[in-house]
This record gives C-alpha cells, sequence and structure tokens, in this order.
C-alpha cells in the first residue's frame, strides 16, 4: 500500500453514480480520458471489452452494475489499475463516472455486514467511503 | 583467398496469412491455413442432435463432400450471441467441421497475436488463440478446434450413424 510522508496510506477515490468508492493509490496507473471500447464475445461476468493503451490491449472491466447496481451513471473516464494473477500482473481499466482524487488517510477496518472484496473504510468530512480488493471483487462475481 | 557465398537471402515473413469474418456483428480471424474452402450454403443437410444435450446444439447441419461428413456449426450459437443471417460456410482443414458465418471480409497478414488478457476467464480462453491488432481494431483470433473437439465428432458420429441405422430399419 503506497504511503505518504506522513505514515498514512494513499487511496485513490472514484465516483460511480452518487456514490465513491476507493483503491488504494498502489494499485491505480493512470485515469485515462475516454477512449473507444471494442467488444468481442466472451463468457466473463463484468467485463465489457478492451481498450488499446499506448499499445496495450487492456481489458475493460465495469464494476458499477455490481456496487451501485444497473441504473448506474454513465461511466466517463477510465481508472486504470494493475490485476494479479499469481505473479502476473495485468492492467484493467475501470469506467468511473467522473473525476477522481488521492486522499491520504488512515484506513479503518470493516464494520457490519460487507462484503469480503471491502478490505476497509475510509472516514471522509462528510462521507465514509468503501475500499475495494478487486482481485476479490472479481472471484466474488465469478462464483456468484 | 576465399571467396564466400553472401548468405542466402531468406524469404520475408510479414505475418500469418488469415481470412476475416462477421458474425453478430463482430470481426473474427481464422488463420487462412485452417480453412480448406468457402462456400455457399448449399448442400446442407438439417441434423437434429437435441437428444445429446445443450453443448451440441451448435451443430445444425451437416455437409457431405468428397465422400465425407462435416459437422456445421453455427457461429453465434458458439459464440453465445443473438442469431443473425448466415451466408457464408467455412469448411475447416483439420477437422470434419464447418462454421455458418454472416460474410467473409477479406484476407489480411497478422503480423503478432497478443495472448488473451487473463481477465478473460470463461468459455472465449478456449474459442480464441489470442487477439491481433489491425490499425485501431482488436480482432480475436478463433482457435479451429474449439468449433469441435475430438470427443464431439466421435458423439455425432455416433448419433448419426444410429439415425442412419434407424431409417433404414424403418425404410
Amino acid at each position: 500500500m503506497t504511503r505518504t510522508f506522513k505514515g498514512e496510506p494513499s487511496f485513490v477515490l472514484f465516483p460511480l453514480g452518487k456514490k465513491r468508492f476507493a483503491l488504494p493509490a498502489g494499485v491505480v496507473t493512470e485515469l485515462a480520458r475516454p477512449d473507444r471500447l471494442r467488444s468481442f464475445p466472451h463468457t466473463t461476468r463484468m467485463l465489457a471489452g478492451v481498450l488499446l493503451r499506448r499499445g496495450q490491449i487492456v481489458p475493460v472491466c465495469d464494476i458499477a452494475p455490481v456496487l451501485v447496481g444497473e441504473d448506474a451513471a454513465p461511466r466517463k473516464f477510465f481508472l486504470i489499475a494493475n490485476r494479479y494473477f499469481g505473479n502476473t500482473r495485468e492492467w484493467t481499466a475501470i469506467p468511473v463516472s467522473g473525476e477522481c482524487e488521492l486522499a491520504s488517510t488512515e484506513l479503518l477496518p470493516v464494520t457490519g455486514k460487507l462484503p469480503r472484496y471491502v478490505i476497509g473504510l475510509l472516514s471522509l468530512a462528510d462521507e465514509i467511503v468503501q475500499v475495494l480488493d478487486l482481485g476479490l471483487l472479481h472471484a466474488a462475481e465469478a462464483t456468484a | 583467398m576465399r571467396i564466400v557465398r553472401a548468405e542466402t537471402r531468406k524469404r520475408v515473413h510479414h505475418g500469418e496469412p488469415m481470412i476475416l469474418f462477421a458474425v453478430g456483428g463482430t470481426t473474427f480471424a481464422i488463420a487462412a491455413a485452417e480453412v480448406d474452402e468457402i462456400r455457399d450454403l448449399s448442400g446442407l443437410e438439417p441434423l437434429h442432435p437435441a437428444h445429446l444435450g445443450p453443448k451440441f446444439a451448435k451443430f445444425k447441419h451437416t455437409l457431405q463432400r468428397d465422400g465425407r461428413t462435416y459437422f456445421v456449426v453455427d457461429a453465434n450459437t458458439h459464440f453465445r450471441v443473438l442469431p443473425t443471417r448466415h451466408t457464408r460456410l467455412l469448411v475447416l482443414r483439420g477437422a470434419p467441421a464447418a462454421v455458418l458465418v454472416d460474410a467473409i471480409d477479406r484476407m489480411t497478414e497478422i503480423a503478432s497475436l497478443r495472448p488473451l488478457p487473463k481477465a478473460f476467464a470463461g468459455e472465449e480462453r478456449d474459442w480464441y488463440r489470442g487477439l491481433a491488432l489491425l490499425k485501431e481494431d482488436v480482432v480475436p483470433v478463433v482457435a479451429p478446434g474449439a468449433f469441435l473437439s475430438k470427443a464431439e465428432g466421435i458423439v455425432l458420429k455416433a448419433a448419426l450413424e444410429k439415425q442412419a441405422a434407424k431409417g433404414a430399419v424403418a425404410g
């Protein structure tokens, strides 16, 4: 997990509709502008297609229906994050509804009944933000 | 003094020849070496393998060609996409299989085949050899072996023989 000079971990906050979620900053590589989504037949849940990014083919994983439902606002940008498959690292593009924000704050433990892919909570000025583990989110959806 | 012949000029391979075809609005590629013939839809005989289970639903016809029976795969059912109008049949080289497709786009050469990202974890891992970049497009390159596995071929052949024997007895 990326930490600031103050020792607090950093997170990238991203909007999905009216809610915001977060990923540890260490797994995020960039926020990309809208790009053409290329799709082809497949049977993997949440995958919407692929993007071309700097000569790389990047799978696009739309997590909004799982997190906020089917009526999520249109996604405008792609948050590009690393996903690990054993020792192999692969980029994943996550469509998000708007601009992202970097926050450095303490990661609070999960309280109450939340899915396993929520690895902690961020207590911000006027909201509680769930921090996600992409690998666990995919695993949960694959077995759903 | 010794005069050495210059190194033999090697044939330059720009890439693998591919046939681009369309199914349900998607363009796919298949290695040209894997295709024996592209033909129209004449000569197709209906096949009813419903009793064999949903896995065999994609086999809807047979084709008799050069004394051999080919099992014809509906590409839309294979790739789980909505039905569209087929106009061409790709007869495969390495197996007694042919594939119904919407249209043939063109032939091209693909310089490099990218592996399918690991995020793709479903049946597509069997369907595709990888992904090809064609200018700004990403084209899935199909794995011909996925259309008809050896096991499927054996089951279909047995079912066809049984059907023929029944017909002979009834006749």
